[in-house]
């Protein structure tokens, strides 16, 4: 018999009861973005040491702190690096929990949040602005906005079909994505090649180049909201995976908590969209990665996914802004490096997900 | 009152055309009851109606008088545990995590299951003997043990009722037995209450306390598994001409299993000789195709037949019909004695010489040991028997050996013409023929496998 499961004291519900280091992982991945962030802070064109990083963040509770440290490194920490490493970690953790949840209600591993053409409408949106020649409010705002209006005529499509109605609205959503796709590619085809045409491959290729303070307060409140709406019902994913039959068995109402779901998932990958770009693959490497550390189990894989999520964009995006000599996109990057550890993901991990 | 009452139940997926048309079921507290037919007869769509996923345009589902269609869903899910049939999970979630998922209608939204709720899924998981599977991958599982896991959950769903959509399909025959084994353990000894949609009449018959026969959506039958299971019946509800196979049990004739009716198939190195009909009114053409056969290997048949069907009759139809086309005749045959209208010895014959002599008489009631035996048998009369047996081995060749008959002495105890049957296992003739009685074929086909039955009674 089995000792009795040790119980993580951190609201993670049961702890894995499988070997000692699986427990530590999990530990050290909802560790992992403060120390990466801490990190990254420091690196750059210009380098910081640590300490100094962490003196410039307190200064801004205690002016005190930052005594004896270079007024530009506290600059470069406080109003350059932070507002940048801040989204990186919010975005990442949002894609990375996005992509969980549309696995689990969708029951099936290989998707992501745009399976229902948000990214595609957003990636419209910011190039027909960019194409109009909007600044960069205009261009996040119409790339939210019709992100959200993609995954809107999604659902009005999959109303045309009351039978299977997650089967309609992924149907739907795969052509609201290849309709806007067109008209992107559209719009890329009568932009000014000099001067507009530039602006919209870049953005589509994502990136947090020019993300400010003036970026972080919508996507902070988007992406807690959301993210704080999944935890708490982290536990009834496992039951929603499961399949509606099933989870109607169990008493739930399926198809009313998925549209619940699929709003909120859309809102945080839209605001995702519109301030990073198209940033693929987080939402699919992410949510494997964790599943291998912390099981199926939804009452660890959001936290988890979260945390990784956000850790690995952070990375990337470190490495994007430092070690290569002229930045790559991030949408490049994260499929550079995404889908090889994508690859080694699935060979190990073929007796399920 | 019964504890789930469904009646009149009329459900439609396309308006105006009904898959469940006018059924009324009930099932009570500690009742299995079977819901069977055809593809598309509507067993899956009526157990949705009770599990009250699907609402009936017509009739109610009364769960302790209760309507099921009014209950909020978590609140039906308290009560009614549904168990879809098995699929493949996308996620391999642990085995206690499958079961835990059984407590979410006890559960809100944002609730996660707790030490009480681990420990009725821990229980649940003893009832259908799996504790020691808590910590494996549920897709790992075979079919058998992950529809135990689902019965766990049921159970951890502490509900009164469990509907179950085909739980033996995709399992082989130990699972399938496993599986309503221990649904119907859980039935007899937690008062739960169990509806199963099967495809499976045998699983009925072994587990129902009711069947309801489902036929194009309506009502065929409903009632207790031996009279609603009948050939008739069975072959309406399949729509194929079906055979019940049954055996007597304490007295009372019980249906052991369901089968399609087809012509019985003839294993080819018999297929010569093989019995027919015909035969049992015609004995000299089974004849004359068992000798066209054991000309090159021995045939032997056993004859059997109730008592007063003619076996011995048949039998000396036949050795008449084999005298008449020439061939020689050997062995013994025990004629009854009638005297006064009661059979009050029995002869022995030897065939090859005709010579007869007393082989029995009935005891008399003042003897002792009548209570065991009716017939005292003399010894001589048994050796001169065993020795015509013998000389029919020895002899220079026999074309038909007929023994009339065989009985409890040389099955049972081991005596009478077991001391002669050398001849039938030196296989010194090209056709034997054995008479015994209906009980004691088994006993004789254990002791010549090949053998074929004549059953004078067909």
């Amino acid at each position: 018999m089995a000792s009795e499961p040790a119980r993580a004291t951190v609201g993670l519900g049961r702890a894995p009861v499988g070997p000692r280091w699986a427990r530590l992982a999990l530990a050290a991945g909802l560790a992992s973005p403060l120390v990466v962030a801490l990190v990254a802070l420091g690196l750059g064109y210009y380098p910081i040491p640590v300490v100094d990083v962490a003196r410039s963040l307190l200064s801004a509770a205690v002016p005190a702190a930052a005594d004896g440290v270079p007024e530009v490194a506290r600059l470069l920490v406080l109003e350059v690096r932070l507002p940048r490493v801040l989204a990186a970690l919010l975005i990442g953790a949002a894609l990375a929990v996005t992509g969980v949840v549309f696995q689990g209600i969708f029951t099936n591993p290989l998707v992501d949040a745009n399976l229902l053409g948000v990214t595609s409408g957003a990636g419209f949106g910011a190039a027909l602005a960019l194409l109009l020649g909007g600044g960069t409010p205009w261009v996040q705002a119409a790339a939210f906005g019709f992100g959200l209006l993609a995954v809107t005529l999604a659902f009005l499509g999959s109303r045309l079909y009351r039978t299977a109605p997650m089967i309609v609205l992924t149907l739907m959503g795969i052509l609201v994505g290849s309709l806007f796709g067109s008209l992107t590619s559209l719009l890329k085809y009568v932009a000014d090649p000099l001067d507009a045409l530039p602006a919209i491959t870049f953005w589509l290729l994502g990136g947090l180049t020019g993300v400010g303070w003036r970026d972080v307060p919508a996507l902070l409140l988007l992406t807690g909201v959301g993210a704080a709406f999944f935890f708490l019902v982290r536990w009834r994913l496992n039951v929603l995976s499961l399949g509606d039959a099933e989870a109607t068995a169990l008493g739930m109402r399926p198809l009313r908590m998925k549209f619940g779901l699929i709003v909120v998932a859309t809102l945080m990958t839209a605001i995702a969209v519109s301030v990073g770009g198209v940033i693929g693959w987080v939402g699919l490497v992410v949510p494997h990665a964790a599943r291998i550390v912390v099981g199926p189990d939804h009452r660890r894989l959001v936290p988890m996914s979260l945390a990784l999520g956000a850790t690995f964009l952070l990375l990337i995006d470190t490495v994007s802004r430092t070690l290569l000599p002229s930045e790559v996109p991030l949408g490049v990057l994260t499929g550079l490096i995404g889908v090889p550890i994508l690859v080694v993901l699935l060979r190990r991990n073929r007796t399920g997900w | 009152m019964a504890r789930l009452n469904a009646s009149g139940i009329e459900f439609a997926y396309v308006a105006g055309k009904p898959v469940v048309e006018g059924v009324s079921v009930t099932v009570d507290a500690g009742e299995v009851v079977f819901l069977l037919g055809h593809n598309g007869s509507g067993k899956s769509s009526l157990l949705g109606c009770l599990a009250g996923v699907h609402r009936p345009s017509a009739g109610r589902v009364l769960l302790d008088g209760e309507d099921v269609h009014a209950m909020s869903a978590p609140a039906r899910a308290r009560r009614l545990g549904m168990i879809p049939q098995l699929h493949v999970a996308a996620f391999a979630y642990d085995v206690l995590e499958v079961v835990l998922m059984g407590r979410a209608p006890h559960l809100g939204t944002f609730e996660a299951p707790g030490a009480e709720d681990e420990a009725i899924a821990l229980d649940a998981l003893a009832l259908v003997g799996l504790t020691d599977f808590r910590d494996r991958r549920y897709t790992e599982l075979s079919g058998g043990e992950r529809q135990l896991v689902m019965v766990a959950r049921g159970l951890a769903q502490r509900c009164d009722v469990l509907l179950m959509d085909e739980p033996d399909a995709h399992l082989d025959p130990r699972n399938q037995f496993r599986v309503l084994e221990v649904v119907s353990d859980l039935a007899r000894q937690r008062g739960l209450a169990v509806v199963i949609a099967s495809h499976a009449p045998n699983s009925a018959l072994m587990f129902a306390d009711r069947v309801l026969l489902l036929r194009h959506g309506r009502t065929l039958a409903m009632g207790g598994v031996a009279e609603t299971l009948d050939e008739e019946r069975l072959t309406a509800a399949y729509g194929m001409p079906t055979e019940v196979v049954t055996k007597v049990v304490a007295g009372r004739r019980v249906p052991r299993a369901i089968l399609p009716r087809r012509i019985d198939r003839v294993p080819e190195e018999l297929e010569t000789i093989a019995v027919q009909r015909a035969d049992v009114e015609r004995p000299g053409a089974l004849l004359d195709r068992a000798f066209a056969a054991g000309a090159e290997r021995p045939q032997r048949l056993i004859v059997t037949g109730a008592r007063g069907t003619g076996k011995s009759l048949w039998c000396a139809a036949v050795a008449e019909a084999a005298r008449a086309r020439g061939l020689r005749v050997a062995g013994v045959s025990s004629p009854a004695v009638i005297e006064g209208g009661r059979k009050t010895a029995i002869d022995l014959v030897d065939l090859r010489t005709g010579e007869r002599r007393r082989l029995a008489e009935v005891r008399r009631a003042d003897e002792p040991g009548t209570a065991t035996q009716r017939w005292r048998f003399a010894e001589p009369a048994l050796a001169w028997g065993n020795e015509a047996l013998r000389a029919a081995a020895a002899g220079p060749g026999t074309d038909l050996l007929l023994v009339d008959e065989l009985g409890p002495l040389e099955f049972v105890r081991g005596e009478g013409f077991l001391a002669g049957l050398a001849a039938m296992d030196a296989r010194r003739y090209a056709v034997a023929l054995v008479v015994v009685r209906p009980a004691l074929v088994d006993e004789a086909l254990r002791r010549w496998p090949d053998a074929l039955v004549v059953d004078v009674e067909d």
